[in-house]
């Protein structure tokens, strides 16, 4: 049964579901791209979709964006992503790589394509924010580094007035002044609690302090799908060493690994009580837990 | 939609360079060439200018003749670098944007693939070939206003002869006839470009011309050489032009075959025959399987789906 779009909640707050997947598959020959994905994303969240390479993150951001078809249900802003991508696209945003910007073209001629072809789009405050970066916009794209072009990508799409941002390594290739400038400027300038950004990466560390939510996804299939704050009750990191950490396996961690001679071990859903004898008890960080998870999945 | 469309074209006119570059070099190199023949033709000027002589003795339809002549090598030396340009460009238009990328962010605009296809067409079909009028008539005013001044500084009349040596309002009528019609003629093989453009991964230009190694082939297998004219032949059989219409240019002498120029002025507006052009099935077939082409080419930038 399809999910409602708009949910009414105990408190009263109505919580907006911008985007719903069921049961979302995509083969390509002998391929399972993408295996009964199921999740959806609420108005205002940072999502990060995180898996290794070949797991299936563009071929899912893809049908988001109405680049392909898929098996299941999908539903994007309540529109069916494939059938109404025009309709889409006046909603929503995504950069896919830093290169993709037409090479040949001035700036101020694409910020003119953009304006003309776009009813979202808010040439003045464009120029406002690329006048606040080092892009002049007689320039052209060519001649600007890759932390230029990715800023001039992000000034294009924040001054549209778009609900939802998808980024599919957005900062790829970029040194760090420049991403952490990335994201500063994108809670900064674009989100709010009407707007809604997912981002696909694999730097998982610098961007795990902004997001809301997490998706893992690993062969094509789902790993986990939980609200940050969530993690810290269901999953615990254990350092230990000697006979605890023989017992400490006995609970069944989802992954262990050794770090400086001691025995580091991820647990999911598991009775805090039983560990804290054990070692020295923390919330594994997003990497950590992308890690265990993926590790996890491959036992 | 029209905005739209006129964003889009206005892009491939600025991403596109060669639309301008190429009329104003080979303009350039015709108006030198030109000055250059009048020139060397002056050669001995210490006794007589052969240019202004030659223009002078003889007659009136023998001079007409030879401006017409050279306005029209002028008109179909830019004809075929425009026709050259517009075969590159059809080539390019839908594999560049996917070689470099760019499709992503030119998908991530609320475009649909119709639009943008079709705005590539409409460059093929009505932009170049605007350019391409603008640019004969400027090559044209260009040399008869340099070899204006040169025959006056000669000692020649310039309105004599040149200005009204020729029925210029004519001639340019003429070619703005002749480039709309033609593209909407050889609409079928612009199709075919563009569907190639949007399909091959790599060599676009030597896919286009796979065809014609593989027609004789089928022509041989079905021991019929249909397909093969109808691809070949078509670009020299442009049903524009009326039997009376280019009778009424040349009067054909009795017997031994040889035309000879008529003494009056004639039009070449004349010699069309444009509802039969507009009329013809075979435009409309063309132009039938310029669409099919087109629809295909937008199908595949739609469709196309890889890991």
């Amino acid at each position: 049964m399809p999910v409602p779009a708009v949910l009414q909640l105990q408190s009263g707050k109505v919580m907006t579901k911008l985007v719903t997947a069921q049961n979302l598959s995509k083969r390509y020959g002998t391929l399972q791209a993408v295996d009964q994905v199921s999740f959806s994303v609420e108005e205002g969240r940072i999502l990060g979709l995180f898996g290794p390479n070949g797991a299936g993150k563009t071929t899912l951001l893809k049908a988001l964006l109405g680049l392909t078809d898929c098996d299941g249900e999908l539903s994007v802003l309540g529109l069916d992503p494939f059938r109404q991508r025009r309709e889409l696209l006046n909603s929503i945003c995504y950069i896919a790589d830093v290169a993709v910007l037409p090479r040949w073209m001035q700036v101020s001629r694409l910020i003119d394509v953009v304006a003309a072809t776009h009813p979202r789009f808010s040439r003045r405050y464009a120029e406002e924010l690329l006048s606040r970066t080092a892009v002049r916009q007689d320039a052209r794209v060519r001649e600007l580094s890759k932390g230029m072009v990715t800023q001039l990508h992000l000034c294009l799409i924040t001054a549209i007035d778009a609900r939802l941002l998808i980024l599919d390594e957005p900062t790829l290739g970029l040194d760090i002044l420049f991403r952490k400038e990335f994201y500063g400027t994108l809670l900064a300038e674009y989100f709010d609690e009407q707007r809604t950004i997912l981002i696909a990466t694999h730097q998982v560390e610098e961007i795990e302090n902004i997001l809301t939510d997490i998706l893992f996804i690993h062969n094509g299939r789902l790993l986990l799908d939980a609200p940050m704050e969530s993690l810290g009750e269901r999953y615990l990191q254990l350092v230990t060493s000697g006979d605890k950490a023989d017992t400490a396996r006995g609970l069944r961690p989802l992954c262990e690994r050794e770090v400086f001679g001691k025995r580091v071990m991820t647990f999911e859903d598991i009775d805090r009580t039983r560990l804290e004898t054990l070692g020295e008890l923390s919330i594994p960080s997003v990497a950590d837990l992308f890690v265990a998870k993926v590790k996890g999945a491959a036992l | 939609m029209i905005a739209n469309q006129l964003a889009l074209i206005k892009r491939e006119v600025q991403e596109h360079r060669s639309f301008g570059l190429t009329p104003i070099a080979i303009a350039s190199v015709l108006a030198i060439g030109t000055l250059a023949l009048m020139v060397i033709g002056t050669g001995f000027r210490d006794v007589i200018d052969m240019v202004l002589l030659g223009a002078s003795i003889v007659g009136e339809a023998e001079r007409r003749a030879m401006l017409m002549g050279l306005l029209t090598l002028y008109t179909l030396v830019l004809a075929i670098a425009m026709g050259i340009v517009t075969v590159f460009y059809c080539l390019d238009c839908l594999y560049a944007e996917r070689k470099d990328g760019s499709i992503l962010f030119w998908r991530s605009l609320p475009v649909t693939d119709i639009e943008t296809v079709i705005s590539k067409l409409l460059v093929a079909l009505l932009v170049i070939p605007a350019i391409s009028y603008v640019a004969i008539l400027a090559t044209h005013v260009l040399v008869l206003l340099m070899a204006s001044v040169w025959v006056e500084t000669q000692g020649g009349s310039a309105t004599h002869l040149l200005w009204n040596g020729a029925a210029l309002l004519d001639i340019w009528a003429a070619i703005l006839v002749i480039v709309w019609a033609v593209p909407l003629w050889l609409a079928p093989f612009i199709g075919w470009f563009l569907f190639v453009s949007a399909v091959v991964r790599r060599s676009p230009l030597l896919m286009a011309l796979l065809p014609l190694a593989v027609l004789p082939l089928i022509g041989l297998t079905f021991q019929s050489r249909l397909l093969l004219q109808a691809i070949w032949l078509r670009p020299f059989r442009i049903p524009l032009f009326s039997a009376d219409g280019v009778a009424a240019v040349m009067d054909r002498a009795e017997g031994d075959g040889h035309a000879e120029l008529r003494q009056e002025m004639v039009s070449l507006v004349a010699t069309f025959d444009v509802m039969q052009f507009i009329a013809s099935p075979s435009l409309w077939f063309g132009l039938i399987v310029c669409g099919l082409l087109t629809a295909a080419a937008v199908y595949v930038r739609r469709y196309r789906d890889a890991p």
